[in-house]
This record gives C-alpha cells, sequence and structure tokens, in this order.
C-alpha cells in the first residue's frame, strides 16, 4: 500500500481555530478521510494543490456530530456520520429521502466514517481527474483538457460542462439535501442547498478557503408531502451512483434532484412541472421522467445515461406516491 | 552453505520485516485461530496465539529503527484488550502501525487502499471502520478489536465460519469476521437481510459470500 506524503496536523478545539488554520496555503479540512485519505495517498492533485496541513475537524468541541429535531426543523451537524444518519429514527420518520440516501451511500464501513459535510463537499470521481500522480493534468485541477470529452466517457455529464468539464457531482446525500429544500449552514453563512455547488470548477463548492460547513438544516415536511431517494449503480452495496435521484412531491408541489449526471445535482425542474399537482401513476411519472430529461446532450459513450436518469425520475415519483 | 542454515537466516529475514513474527509462527498462530476451535481445545490454544501476536509488537517498536521526525506523537492504543503506546508519524496509516508495527497480521490490504474492499477492517470504538483511511494519529485512546481478538472473544463465530467453508484462499476472512463481530455486537440476532446488509462492503475475490449469511445465521441460532 502506497504510504502517504508527509504533511502537518491541526487538530482545531473550535470552529474559529480551524477556520484560521484553514487560511494557510495548501490547508484542507479533515473530516472522516474517506475522501481525502484516497486523493492524497494516490497523489492526484499537482503539487499545488496537494494538502500540506491537514485541519482536523473531529477535534472540535463542543462537537459537530449531532442529529437533533428544533421546531419541526431537522439539524443535523457536518461530523455526523452517515450511518448514524441513516440509522436515526427522527430522519427516517419524516425525511425519507435523507435517510435512503445516507443509506445507500458507499458500503457500511466507510458510512460508519465518513460524515454529511464531508459527502458534500467530496471531489469529483472521474477516472481522469483521480488516476494516480497526477496523470491527467485536466481543467479541474488548472490545466487545459477536459479528457473525458473525447476519450471514456460513459458515466460522465449528460448535460454539458461547465468550463469545458464534463465530471459529475457524485454524492448521494446532496440531491436529497436539494430535495428537501436544505439550508448549508458554514462558519461564515448560510446557503440554500441549490446554490451550494453552483461554483465553477476547480472548485466543487461555493466554500471559501476559510470556510467549513457546521450544520445542515432541513424543514419539516409540509402536510401531504412524502419524499423518496433511489439510486442506480453497478453493485447496490458500495459503488457510487451512475444516476440517483431525489424528490419529495405532495400538496400540489414538487422538487425533484438527479444527480451525477452533471457537474453539480442538477434539479429536474421540468419534470417538477410535469407532475406538480397531479396523481401519480405510471404514465404521469413516466411523463415527467421524459420531461426531466429533455435537453440532455449525450456524449459519445453515454446516451444510456438518459434512458436511466428519465427512468430514475420516474422511479423516485413513483416511490413518493 | 548447509541447507539448514541457509533456512533459518530466511526465516530470521522475514521477522526482521514482519515486526518480529516469522511467517511460519504466524501460519502455526493463525492455524490456531481459524482451525483449533473445530477440534475442541480452541479456547487455550487461541489465547496463546493472541499473546503470541500482541506480545512481540511491544518490542518491536522498542527496538525497530523507524525514521520517526519531530513531528512524530505518542498515542495510546487499546487493541484487543493490550494497551500499546506507539510513535506516529502525522502521516502514518493505522493500518500499517496495527500490522507491520504491532504484528496484527490479521489486518489485510486487498484493494491497495482504497476503500473498496473491507479487508483491513477493525472494529474501533464499537464501529467497523476501514484501518487503511485511518491515520494513526488521530486514533489517540481508541479502542481497536482485530480477528486476532474475536478469535478470543467470539469463539463460536470462528467455529461457525469453519464448519461453513467460509473461506478459500482466506485473505479477506479477516476482515468479514470482524464485520460480523461489529455485527452482532450490535444486533445479537440480525435477519439475512440486517446480515446482507452489515457485510456489503467485504468483497471476496473468491466468492465465498453466501456461507458468511450462514455462519452468522448458525451462530446466531436463526439457522
Ligand atoms: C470505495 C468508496 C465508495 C464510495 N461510494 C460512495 C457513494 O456511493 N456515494 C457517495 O456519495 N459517496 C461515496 N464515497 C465517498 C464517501 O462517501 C465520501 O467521501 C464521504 O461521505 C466523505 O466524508 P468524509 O467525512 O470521509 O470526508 P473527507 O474525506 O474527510 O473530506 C472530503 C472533502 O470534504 C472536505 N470537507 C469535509 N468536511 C468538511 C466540512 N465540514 N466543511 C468543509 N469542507 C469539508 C474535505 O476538505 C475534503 O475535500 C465513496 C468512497 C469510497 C472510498
Ligand atoms: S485495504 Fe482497506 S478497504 Fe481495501
Ligand atoms: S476467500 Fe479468497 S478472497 Fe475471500
Amino acid at each position: 500500500m502506497k504510504t502517504v506524503k508527509k504533511f502537518t496536523r491541526v487538530n482545531a478545539k473550535t470552529v474559529e481555530e480551524a477556520v484560521s488554520a484553514l487560511r494557510a496555503a495548501n490547508a484542507w479540512a479533515m473530516a472522516g478521510g474517506t475522501d481525502l485519505v484516497g486523493t492524497m495517498r494516490f497523489e492526484i492533485l499537482p503539487d499545488t494543490m496537494y494538502p500540506k496541513i491537514l485541519v482536523n475537524l473531529k477535534t472540535i468541541a463542543p462537537t459537530l456530530d449531532y442529529i437533533k429535531e428544533e421546531k419541526g426543523m431537522l439539524q443535523i451537524g457536518a461530523l455526523t456520520r452517515l450511518e448514524d444518519i441513516a440509522k436515526s429514527s427522527v430522519v427516517k420518520s419524516k425525511w425519507a429521502a435523507l435517510s435512503e440516501a445516507a443509506h445507500k451511500t458507499a458500503s457500511p464501513h466507510i458510512r460508519e466514517m465518513g460524515t454529511l459535510g464531508g459527502n458534500i463537499c467530496q471531489l469529483t470521481r472521474c477516472w481522469y481527474f483521480r488516476l494516480h500522480d497526477n496523470r491527467f493534468f485536466c481543467v479541474r485541477k488548472g490545466g487545459k483538457t477536459c479528457f473525458a470529452i473525447s476519450g471514456e466517457n460513459r458515466y460522465h455529464s449528460i448535460f454539458g460542462g461547465v468550463s469545458a468539464c464534463m465530471a459529475v457531482n457524485p454524492s448521494d446525500t446532496a440531491p436529497a439535501l436539494v430535495a428537501l429544500n436544505a439550508k448549508i449552514v458554514t462558519s461564515k453563512r448560510t446557503i440554500n442547498a441549490e446554490e451550494f455547488w453552483a461554483v465553477k470548477i476547480p472548485r466543487s463548492t461555493v466554500l471559501e478557503n476559510d470556510e467549513i460547513v457546521k450544520e445542515v438544516q432541513i424543514p419539516g415536511p409540509a402536510s401531504g408531502v412524502k419524499s423518496a431517494f433511489v439510486k442506480f449503480a453497478l453493485r447496490s452495496s458500495i459503488d457510487f451512483p451512475i444516476v440517483n435521484c431525489a424528490a419529495a412531491i405532495g400538496g400540489g408541489t414538487a422538487r425533484i434532484c438527479l444527480n451525477a449526471v452533471y457537474n453539480r445535482p442538477y434539479r429536474a425542474t421540468k419534470a417538477e412541472e410535469s407532475i406538480a399537482g397531479k396523481a401519480i401513476d405510471v404514465a404521469s411519472a413516466h411523463a415527467a421522467g421524459a420531461a426531466a430529461v429533455t435537453g440532455a446532450i449525450a456524449l459519445a459513450m453515454n446516451k444510456w445515461k438518459i434512458q436511466v436518469a428519465a427512468g430514475m425520475v420516474k422511479k423516485a415519483i413513483l416511490a413518493c406516491a | 552453505m548447509p541447507r539448514e542454515e541457509k533456512k533459518k537466516s530466511a526465516e530470521e529475514n522475514e521477522k526482521d520485516r514482519s515486526g518480529g513474527i516469522s511467517r511460519r509462527e504466524f501460519t502455526i498462530a493463525s492455524m490456531a485461530i481459524f482451525g483449533a476451535a473445530s477440534v475442541g481445545e480452541g479456547k487455550a490454544i487461541t489465547q496463546v496465539a493472541n499473546k503470541k501476536l500482541a506480545q512481540p509488537g511491544i518490542a518491536s517498536q522498542a527496538t525497530a529503527k523507524l525514521p520517526l521526525t519531530s513531528s512524530a506523537r505518542k498515542i495510546s492504543l487499546t487493541v484487543n484488550k493490550w494497551k500499546y503506546e506507539v510513535y506516529v508519524e502525522p502521516e502514518w496509516i493505522l493500518r500499517d502501525v496495527l500490522r507491520d508495527q504491532l504484528g496484527f497480521l490479521s489486518i489485510k490490504d486487498m484493494c491497495n487502499g482504497y476503500g473498496a474492499c473491507g479487508s483491513c477492517t477493525v472494529i474501533m470504538d464499537g464501529r467497523p471502520v476501514l484501518s487503511c483511511m485511518t491515520f494513526a494519529a488521530e486514533c489517540d485512546s481508541a479502542t481497536i478489536e482485530t480477528a486476532e481478538g474475536v478469535a478470543v472473544d467470539m469463539q463460536d463465530l470462528i467455529e461457525a465460519y469453519v464448519m461453513n467453508h467460509c473461506m478459500q484462499c482466506g485473505y479477506c476472512t479477516p476482515g468479514f469476521v470482524v464485520t460480523a463481530k461489529a455485527l452482532l455486537d450490535r444486533i445479537p440476532k440480525p435477519t439475512e437481510g440486517e446480515i446482507r446488509d452489515a457485510l456489503g462492503g467485504n468483497i471476496c475475490r473468491c466468492g465465498t459470500y453466501t456461507q458468511h449469511i450462514l455462519a452468522i445465521k448458525e451462530v446466531t441460532g436463526n439457522a
């Protein structure tokens, strides 16, 4: 097993301490490490980006590891492990989409380590970006080329690129947070989940260098609204999503979000318009699925993903019936 | 050189590399762990095996010429109820410290540290986690259990594993055993669905999956 290059660790005791340590060059926040350790071990990033300082958020007190319901609103600390979210009866009772998404993320071991904050901030899994030793110096690393455009792009974006990058956001919990209209509370501000990833590459989130996620807040579901999450992956027990979809539908409203189809979670507004206020049945769900992918543009090898995305939207809607 | 001597020095070399335990000793110890339960004198033998694996480790860090720098820190770990104090560099991975320095050879590395196989699983503070994705320096005062510990703590699980032929090459088995133990600690009588769910992150190249479910069901009386 490859060893990890030398770095300095800062065990932050407070959010303020973490934030100030993150102002240093090449300082990265470290939560469960399931994404970061791999990135470091395989040296996928160029030296200009490689972590030199890891700011350990697990030592912050009072801990950011909690799940609570206050005045009908769900509050989850950024350092809460995915497995704890998946097992929480509170989350399961009213925020089914997030409960399911957390449960279907990665493998049990990774869920026992990986946190919600880390899951929404994780880097893309594009195989060009991730190849060992920075073999592909792509646009996301400050290069000039997206190697997926003319290369192996069977799992890449079906809604075009952002700054000519065709990578997709791999998070399972992200679309659930968008569908459930969550807010992301950082050390600086509160951001609507939908806007959290609305940023140009090479960044993955709108977070600034010295900003960390503290909490995720989700409003209680309006009456009659049901939510669900569905995921399509090669092996259901461990793999990243090929396409996933979360939906929250009822009381005349609908919020539907796909992920792993675009640079950031992709809100399927056309599907929402198509299904909102209608009775959910196979025909209406099918029509909404088809509406979701109007405007999709296939790359050379991923036309099949468009069909999968339409199917995922249909399935998510039917699960809200 | 006479044959005998040659053999001996190879074994010594091996000892140097593996923190004081030769492959032969390890084989004997692991045979005790995975084999003895079925012949009825498991308890005594596996406890000896556990000592054998744990004891030399203490000496090994004390005597090893490690390239420690000023950034090394002392951490204390409780591994299979044994207490250890080890110096670790910030970038050292828990798996390497447990296996290469403390001699817990049950911990494997099947996927090169991608976090994708579960063969390096240990139970840390009650959670089955991947030691290949964990920095040792972040584990100060953690309580850890490895397959060596499970062999002592939950002999009937090991016995069920043997009786149900849960291994072919056996490389993934310690990871499965540890994950199964973590499951049984939390849910003493898991359903088949819960078993499948819990073992979802353990990969077996030889395809022994169905047998693990039989073994765990057998040990919980749910067969
Ligand atoms: C084999 C394997 C399979 C996987 N499968 C899936 C899958 O199916 N679905 C899925 O969604 N994910 C999957 N993952 C990814 C994994 O789930 C996520 O990496 C995990 O949730 C990340 O959480 P973490 O706490 O370990 O993050 P870390 O590795 O600690 O951090 C990840 C990133 O987020 C940043 N970060 C972490 N916390 C904060 C914070 N509070 N504020 C600001 N920035 C922060 C870090 O700087 C880093 O860049 C998989 C990973 C592996 C190794
Ligand atoms: S070696 Fe740790 S998961 Fe494969
Ligand atoms: S028994 Fe060979 S890998 Fe599982």
